[in-house]
């Protein structure tokens, strides 16, 4: 391979991964099944008393233990507090300024298309129709990196376990789903602020909720588009003294919802995906690097063997101006047979050396 | 033989004398390893809370922030070295090709070792090959990470062939092969390296809401993937300094006279590449328009990073290396290797949910920086195990090459 | 047993409903003409304003309004004039809407129910944003409201636009033909033909036991009378509350909501079912029913005690 050719291919090389780099990043993006038919839930912070008995719903359905502070004790709602290895959820109450009070169920939000799934690298969350993301301890490695992609920082992990840690979240009660039957939380709440039903329906609801009350509402419903969407979302009241939002508008809404724990910046698309491009570009590495080595080595082991070449040559010449010199110099005092006789023994000798040196090379 | 040192022959196999004397540094190894057995029995039957700060806010800490990021990133010296000798002809520097690769396989190991300790599930790691979660970052990196310990240790495993081929003759040919193979295991081994150098930045492009917006890009993989180079060319020339001080004995002439042409060259390549990290992270700030950050206290930790840790290396190591200034190098090489550390633990823990409040955030506790100091007491002792019997420093009196 | 038992209830609640009727029997602010303070007009019909006959072709009814009893209620005339001169509204909110009125039209002026605020000025009101504003800064009407909002069907819209006009005064009007003494005779007579409302003597049911859920805990003992009559006797002076509840259904369809007005809604259980139908998952659940109107009512009239998250104060606790 000369110089050019290698050339060529490089550039060559560069166009293709340029071009292939973004299409393997979009060929990503649809990594996880959409069910258009799945179920959620829709958290209505106006209707929220803070009473925890999605807490206690929880508990029971799910055969938790027993919490360390009684469910009757509201105050706990006003710490900070997030799910827990035991707790699947958790309301805390958030301000809104002013004196103005919400409360918020943190829970797992059953993403659309999870980051956790995306981010476990031994496949145990999956998507289900029916819209839970589900979780299988049986092939968790427990390397907790899902807890790290969740942006919702739902996952939680049994540090205290030492043979058989695993992950816990919200399984959006899969099992009662299954027979027909509500989730815990839904099936406890006292205000219907946590409605169940289709999530396409559930979007319909909140935007009529809103359009009745537009004063009362934020006009964003968290979890309609963000993260790639959620089957669990969250309508909040517009604090008093806030500009109504644009319809849906992220960036608008933003300072609203964080005042609820809610960040409208991760973006509408899912989390996963934000690697995906860094992913694609995987095959190109691959077959691009060692073409890329192999001409650089290519490149090496000529020039090496053209200077190898050269002192070769060089050599060569110097010892054939030697001899000549010798063989004039002899030829002058003892005529001209004699030369030829000697140069003829000087060759053979520095052959016999030559061949001899090689010799002693293999040996070694 | 100019230096006097204990080569093992065929029939004394084994040099453990020096692990016998009782040397101050002796002496505190084997106490940091009877520290680091006490912890990890409590690791292993008692759990990971007991040993460690983490928790659900902060699944990642000292062990993935150290002995992951660090323990992959300074053991980059391997496909470095490699790829500057085999690949680009510097034949000049071949003496430093097989402390980087012994470094390199060490590193790896011992993240692989030290892996064991923060997974829940520790013998379930090969799962991920029955299991592949194909969508998963992580998937690349361990995927990655467990080819490269392959590829790295049959790099390495010349050296052993050398030191016990005296004795078990099938080995000679086993070297024979590998020595034949060796290209294409370095030119394997950049391909991997550089998937899971930048990977490991990739794992935190998932949570853009976690990270500062100072550390956080979609050019996270890249940076990690050039800071894993300048750390890889530090790292040769910071470890060459400790060899220097502890394996001196051990070293050829051939070594010894390298070693300051390794130096100063592995520092211009370094300083090239330190700047140009810098001026990528600088462009990436302005065009994510993260300015109005730097004014805050992350912008302040942000600019002394990019300043006293990528840019003053820069400098020092381009002037060390004019001036053909060995000491100054190695100062600066200091300093690039300790950036390196700080910018692992930027991204993995200090810029890693930076909006919460100081009290929640996470401080890696007594026993968690044990164990990773445990590790590196472990990789350290090895190191040196393997110097005192295998051909690393030296070249093997009856495999010298011939010219 | 059975049968006495409800007999007895029935007699109770003949009882109270006299009662009532007698308690509540009292004049409710009689629509009456009065005298403004200023030499503005007392009351005047406002026609849709038209050059084009056809416009007024088929138009609703006209609004009758009582220009003395606003003027009253309001702090200055600037709040509904609010360009500062005292010209009609019409001048620049035409039917289509005119530059001079930044392309806001008559129906608009009138009816739009959110308001930007103005930027420097002041910011304009319509007749509904306004009368909304009111309710929402009473707290005696920020129960119901908070709770339902209000059905905008025909008789509602009738409340105002009650001028009872023949098609010849309508067209007259609407092409600005008719002089301003014989609108104001029109309006005069249509004030003083307004009566005053049915005081709302309710037939109601004196209390209630709520008792379709009980497990956890005793059902509930719902003192309706006391509840309806509360809310009569706070809005009872407000001559607003009184022309928009311009039946007594209306106040019994805050809480009776979504079914036509009568005097003998269904109960809540007959829409409300224990459990949400996943696939009508609006409407909620019966508990989460009685909670949201019941705290939506009280949270609406800041009802400090009992607190939301206090369940025995309703619920007395089942003994197991």
């Amino acid at each position: 391979m000369n110089r050019r050719k290698f050339l060529t291919l490089m550039g060559t090389a560069g166009v293709v991964s340029a071009i292939a780099t973004p299409k393997a990043a979009e060929a990503g993006v649809h990594t996880f099944p959409y069910y258009d038919n799945g179920y959620g839930v829709l958290h209505d912070l106006t209707r929220c008393i803070g009473c925890r008995q999605c807490e206690v719903g929880c508990n029971k359905v799910n055969n938790l233990p027993a919490p360390k502070v009684p469910f009757s004790d509201l105050t706990v709602t006003h710490k900070k507090r997030r799910t827990t290895t035991t707790e699947w959820t958790v309301v805390n109450r958030y301000d809104l300024g002013d004196k103005e009070y919400v409360f918020r169920k943190q829970q797992c939000f059953h993403c659309n298309d999870p980051a956790c799934a995306s981010a476990c690298f031994t496949k145990c969350y999956i998507k289900n129709p029916d819209g839970s993301v589900s979780y299988n301890d049986k092939q968790c490695v427990g390397c907790r990196y899902c807890m790290v992609a969740c942006p919702f920082y739902i996952p939680t992990f049994e540090y205290e376990e030492a043979f058989d840690p695993i992950i816990q979240k919200c399984t959006f009660c899969k099992s009662r789903l299954e027979k027909g039957q509500l989730p815990g939380c839904v099936e406890h709440c006292t205000m219907d602020a946590l409605t169940f039903g289709r999530r396409k329906d559930l979007i319909n609801i909140a935007h009529k909720r809103i359009a009745a009350n537009p004063d009362k509402y934020l006009d964003y419903i968290y979890g309609e588009n963000d993260c790639g969407g959620t089957a669990w979302m969250v309508i909040m009241p517009k604090p008093k003294g806030m500009a109504q939002c644009a319809p849906g508008n992220a960036s608008e809404a933003h300072d609203a919802m964080k005042k609820v724990g809610l960040d409208t910046g991760l973006g509408n698309q899912p989390m996963g995906e934000l690697t995906y491009g860094a992913l694609g570009t995987v095959p190109m590495i691959i077959s691009f690097w060692p073409l890329l080595l192999g001409g650089a080595y290519g490149i090496t082991k000529r020039r090496e063997a053209i200077a190898k070449a050269n002192q070769e040559a060089a050599v060569a010449e110097e010892r054939q101006k030697t001899i000549d010199a010798a063989v004039a110099c002899i030829e002058k005092e003892q005529g001209k047979e004699a030369a030829e006789q000697h140069r003829a023994a000087m060759t053979a000798a520095l052959e016999a050396q030559d061949s001899a040196s090689q010799h002693g090379g293999e040996d070694k | 033989m100019s230096h006097n040192i204990v080569i093992p022959t065929k029939d004394k196999l084994f040099n453990f004398g020096p692990f016998l004397k009782l040397t101050p540094g002796n002496i505190i190894t084997y106490i940091l390893l009877a520290i680091g057995l006490a912890i990890t029995v409590v690791r292993f039957t008692v759990g990971i809370g007991a040993v460690s700060n983490l928790d659900d806010y902060q699944p990642w800490g000292m062990w993935i922030g150290f002995d992951l990021l660090c323990g992959v990133c300074l053991a980059a010296g391997g496909y470095f070295t490699t790829v500057a000798i085999y690949v680009m002809g510097m034949k000049h520097f071949s003496s430093a090709a097989r402390p980087a690769v012994l470094t390199a396989f060490l590193g790896y190991l011992f993240v692989v070792i030290a892996l064991l300790y923060d997974l829940g599930h520790p013998l379930r790691l090969p799962y991920m090959f029955f299991f592949p979660g194909t969508t998963s970052v992580l998937f690349e990196v361990g995927l990655c990470v467990a080819t490269y310990l392959t590829v790295l240790f049959l790099e390495f495993s010349v050296a052993p062939a050398e030191w016990l081929g005296q004795k078990f003759k099938c080995l000679l040919t086993y070297r024979h092969w590998i020595e034949k193979i060796g290209i294409l295991l370095t030119i394997m081994g950049m391909c991997l390296s550089t998937l899971h150098q930048s990977s490991l930045g990739s794992l935190y492009l998932i949570c853009p809401g976690k990270l500062h917006p100072l550390w956080y890009s979609p050019f996270l993989p890249m940076f990690f993937f050039v800071s894993s180079m300048t750390a890889g060319s530090s790292m040769v020339v910071f470890e060459g300094m400790l060899a220097h001080k502890g394996m001196h004995a051990y070293m050829d002439e051939k070594h010894l006279a390298e070693a300051p042409i390794v130096t100063l060259s592995f520092s211009k390549a370094c300083s090239l590449i330190l700047f140009s990290l810098f001026i990528m992270r600088f462009v990436d700030m302005v065009v994510q328009g993260n300015f109005p950050y730097l004014f805050t206290s992350y912008g302040c930790w942000w600019l002394i990073e990019m300043f006293g840790f990528i840019l003053l290396p820069s400098l020092l190591y381009a002037k060390g290396s004019r001036d053909k200034n060995v000491p100054l190098c190695r100062f600066a090489s200091c300093i690039a290797v300790c950036g390196i550390v700080l910018n692992r633990w930027t991204v993995s823990m200090i810029a890693y949910n930076w909006h919460f409040d100081a009290a929640d955030r996470y401080f890696p506790n007594l026993p968690e920086v044990f164990v990773s100091v445990f590790v590196v007491t472990m990789i350290v002792t090895a190191y040196r195990a393997i110097c005192y019997h295998c051909p690393i420093l030296y070249e093997h009196p009856n495999f010298k090459e011939h010219d | 047993m059975r049968n006495g038992k409800a007999l007895l209830s029935k007699m109770q609640t003949v009882a109270c409903t006299i009662c009532l009727f007698a308690w509540c029997a009292g004049p409710v602010g009689a629509a009456e003409q009065q005298q403004a303070d200023t030499s503005t007009p007392a009351a005047t019909v406002m026609f849709p304003v038209s050059g084009d006959k056809k416009v007024a072709k088929g138009s609703m009814q006209p609004v009758v309004f009582n220009h003395a009893l606003h003027e009253k209620a309001v702090t200055n005339c600037g709040t509904c004039h609010h360009t500062g001169e005292p010209q009609k509204c019409s001048d620049c909110h035409t039917l289509t809407g005119s530059d001079a009125g930044k392309g806001v039209t008559l129906e608009q002026a009138m009816h739009k129910r959110t308001i930007a605020p103005a930027k420097k000025g002041v910011t304009p009101s319509s007749c509904v944003s306004c009368h909304e504003k009111v309710i929402s800064s009473k707290q005696e009407c920020m129960g119901c409201h908070n709770i339902v909002t209000p059905k905008y069907d025909e008789a509602w819209c009738n409340v105002c636009h009650n001028a009872k006009v023949t098609p010849e005064q309508l067209a007259k009007g609407s092409t600005g033909a008719m002089s301003n003494e014989e609108n104001r005779a029109i309006a005069d007579k249509a004030v003083k033909a307004q009566k005053p409302n049915e005081t709302p003597g309710f037939f109601v049911p004196t209390k209630v036991t709520i008792d379709g859920l009980a497990d956890e805990f005793k059902p509930v003992l719902f003192n309706h009378r006391r509840h309806v009559a509360s809310v009569v006797e706070n809005i009872k002076n407000d001559k607003l509350a009184n022309a928009f509840h311009y039946k007594k259904e209306v106040i019994c369809s805050t809480c009776h909501h979504n079914s036509p007005l009568s005097m003998t809604p269904p109960k809540c259980g007959s829409c409300h079912k224990a459990k949400v139908d996943p696939s009508n998952p609006q409407v909620p659940s019966l508990k989460a029913a009685y909670h949201l109107q019941c705290m939506g009512c009280h949270d609406g009239m800041k009802v400090a005690r009992p607190a939301n998250t206090d369940c025995s104060t309703c619920h007395k606790v089942a003994e197991k």
